[in-house]
């Protein structure tokens, strides 16, 4: 066991504890920034497969982004001040059926399809190769993506002015 | 240094963690050395002397203020949410201080080489972002809700026009590294970013004016992102006691107070390096002239940390400056002025650099 | 369109004009005085600390009752004939033992109105200002001369004398201490 392994398990116990304390905790808060942790987790291990693009922008786009509007949307609908914000599980046994299902068919996936191993390269940097291919080959998923970004910008924008009418 | 030191000692784990203490260090004299030169700047704009009594003009002040912050109680309020009101601190802490592991202070001693380096401090600054709200919400207290609520949309506002000058200068020299970027504007200032780069044509003359503009809004945008006057309403004094650390005391204060010099000092190195020249010599090195070229690294050493603390200076100078600015008056200079400032700039760079 | 130009262009300026005033005044030489290394010269009729000469005190009072604050606490004893108190400077005869002269300096709102009534000047402000203390009990200014022994001889005495003055006027003459009344009437 070398060094990098012993950090990719401590990244992997990061994410699966944090996890874990998310999905268990009863204060919506907090159960917030334990995904923050899941987060750094999970970037940590891109970094690890040599996919440092990827992490840097798990942390900005979920961290910087969803996690802050996340967070903001939790305290915003809740009463602000209130350390006491609680959540309750309910409908025990369906939830327990589907995620039993869904977990079975991710393991049978696992199980059951051959997995191709090849040597691993860690390519020097993968920022330009993505830049290339984001503009040659996968264009026009790019630009759709974009239009569907700016399109959900101009919705969010007219919904909140439309009191001034 | 990494590479020498893993040389040195044979042990990568050890190596890593000896480069990471050196910008530790940095952070940790440089929040002692500028709180010492906060005070007296600010006290010698409004013809005061400041601290004088603690050493030669003072210089102990901050120590003695250090020493008095360990020895302070732990007081955490009992209606506080303990283990976020706990992690804050380390969390804002740990923002800063991860932005140092790109820095490159001089062309041998920089943390990490990666690639993507500006992508990097982008994102890492949003974990300030979620330990402000944190620190904020935990502590329990209108006052510290107010000053995150508040921390967290101005962080988020402005890391715009930050992000597209930071764009525009990507589109400019072609890399994301800021040590390539530095390596770029060697040799004289006449080479830096702000003069256009090293590429001398038509097009470097065509780019000085919006490089000005680039610097000037990074410039204000990154002061917006370090919760400094005139952009501090997160921690009003006269309106929110201090903001989203008002519960906060002794020493996890401190680590508030570390925060926010350290990335006095971060942001200053980033501009310092987008636009001037990072580690570069504006006039060439001593080392090279005299022949002993394990001089130059130090030099670079000094003019980087020369070239930042400039620029900190003048942070300063602009918060004895000017007054606060009102939350809707921030909101209208980040989105109506900085942003669309920043985009046309950007566009025109982009044309001149294809030119 | 224009008005957005102009707002730029002001929002830099005048910034400017704030950043070069500030800087004018970073060279400015301060205003501070460094207190207890240097001092400032206090004005010729500073009110201070309250001093008494007991040298030239006679004892009459009038500085205690001139106090609005009460501070100043005076206890006297006659004195008996063929004892010599001394004269003030000013050629005044002392007649009273001062066994106490308390000023509690702490209560004192440096009014000076106790300087004027007195007859001698001997009780007036100093310039003397850092007086701080650990202890309050240290605010109480003891001037009194006379130690505490001393004091209660005194008082002794003066009564010894009184009873007997008392018993003399008694043998002598029963009758005459009520005539000096009625006369005194």
């Amino acid at each position: 066991m070398n060094f990098y392994d012993i950090i990719f398990y401590i990244f992997a116990a990061i994410t699966l504890l944090s996890a874990l304390f998310v999905v268990t905790t009863r204060n919506i808060v907090h159960s917030a920034f334990y995904l923050l942790f899941t987060f750094f987790g999970v970037a940590g291990i891109y970094v690890l497969l040599g996919a440092d693009f990827i992490a840097i922008s798990q942390i900005l786009i979920y961290v910087g982004g969803i996690l802050i509007l996340l967070l903001f949307g939790v305290m915003l609908t809740n009463k602000i001040t209130n350390v006491e914000i609680r959540t309750g599980t309910v409908h025990m046994l369906p939830a327990a059926i589907a995620t039993g299902i869904f977990m079975g068919a991710v393991v049978a996936v696992m199980v059951w399809t051959e997995w191709k191993s090849e040597p691993s390269v860690i390519p020097l940097t993968t920022t330009k190769d993505i830049g290339h291919l984001l503009l040659t080959d996968y264009v026009l998923i790019f630009e759709l993506l974009g239009i569907l970004l700016l399109v959900a910008l101009i919705g969010a924008a007219s919904i909140a002015r439309r009191d001034e009418e | 240094m990494y590479q020498f030191l893993y040389n040195l000692i044979g042990n990568e784990i050890i190596a890593g963690l000896l480069v990471a203490v050196v910008p530790l260090t940095i952070i940790l004299v440089f929040a002692l050395f500028g709180i010492w030169l906060e005070r007296k700047v600010s006290a010698h704009m409004q013809d005061r002397l400041g601290p004088m009594r603690t050493g030669w003009h003072g210089w102990l002040q901050t120590v003695a203020d250090l020493m008095k912050m360990l020895q302070k109680e732990d007081i955490i309020a009992t209606d506080a949410d303990k283990t976020l009101y706990n992690i804050a601190p380390v969390l804002v802490f740990t923002g800063s201080f991860a932005v140092y592991a790109v820095i490159p202070f001089s062309s041998k001693l920089l943390g990490s080489e990666v690639e993507i380096g500006l992508f990097y401090v982008l994102a890492i600054s949003s974990l300030v972002v979620a330990g402000i709200l944190m620190a904020g919400w935990s502590a329990n207290n209108k006052y510290s809700l107010l000053g995150a609520m508040r921390a967290a949309a101005q962080i988020i506002s402005y890391e715009i026009p930050t992000a597209l000058i930071v764009l525009s200068m990507v589109m400019l020299t072609g890399t994301l590294s800021l040590d390539k970027i530095s390596q770029m504007q060697t040799s004289s200032f006449w080479n830096w970013n702000i003069f256009g780069g090293a590429i001398f044509s038509l097009s470097k003359f065509l780019l000085i004016p919006f490089m000005f503009v680039g610097a000037l809004i990074i410039f204000i945008s990154t002061l917006a992102e370090v919760n400094r006057v005139p952009f501090d309403i997160p921690e009003a004094e006269s309106e929110l006691v201090a903001g989203y650390f008002t519960e906060y005391c002794g020493m996890k204060w401190g680590m508030f107070m570390l925060a926010e010099y350290g990335n006095m000092f971060a942001v200053s190195a980033i501009i310092s390096i987008l636009f001037f020249g990072g580690y570069q010599s504006p006039f060439g090195y001593l080392g090279n002239t005299i022949g002993a070229q394990w001089l130059v690294p130090f030099e670079q050493g000094f003019w980087f940390l020369a070239k930042g603390l400039t620029l900190v200076f003048v942070q300063m100078w602009l918060r004895w400056t000017l007054p606060r600015l009102r939350v809707d008056q921030l909101m209208t200079v980040c989105w109506k002025y900085l942003i669309p400032y920043a985009f046309i700039n950007l566009i025109i760079i982009g044309i001149i650099s294809i030119l | 369109m224009k008005q957005y130009l102009r707002n730029t262009w002001d929002g830099i300026f005048t910034v400017l004009v704030g950043m070069k005033v500030t800087f004018k005044h970073l060279f400015t030489p301060a205003v501070t005085i460094q207190y207890p290394d240097v001092k400032v010269k206090l004005p010729e009729r500073v009110r201070n600390r309250l001093y008494v000469n007991m040298d030239d005190c006679i004892g009459c009072d009038q500085c205690s009752r001139a106090c609005p604050v009460s501070c100043i606490e005076i206890e006297t004893v006659k004195s008996i004939p063929g004892e010599d108190l001394g004269i003030t400077s000013n050629g005044k005869k002392k007649a009273l033992w001062v066994t106490k002269f308390d000023i509690d300096i702490a209560k004192c709102c440096y009014c000076q109105l106790c300087v004027f009534p007195c007859p001698t000047e001997c009780i007036y402000m100093t310039d003397v200002y850092e007086f701080a203390e650990y202890e309050r009990s240290n605010f109480l200014y003891k001037f009194a001369t006379l130690t505490d022994e001393e004091a209660v001889q005194k008082k002794l005495n003066y009564e010894k004398f009184q009873a007997e003055k008392a018993a003399a006027a008694a043998k002598l003459k029963p009758e005459t201490p009520a005539q000096t009344e009625n006369k005194s009437e």
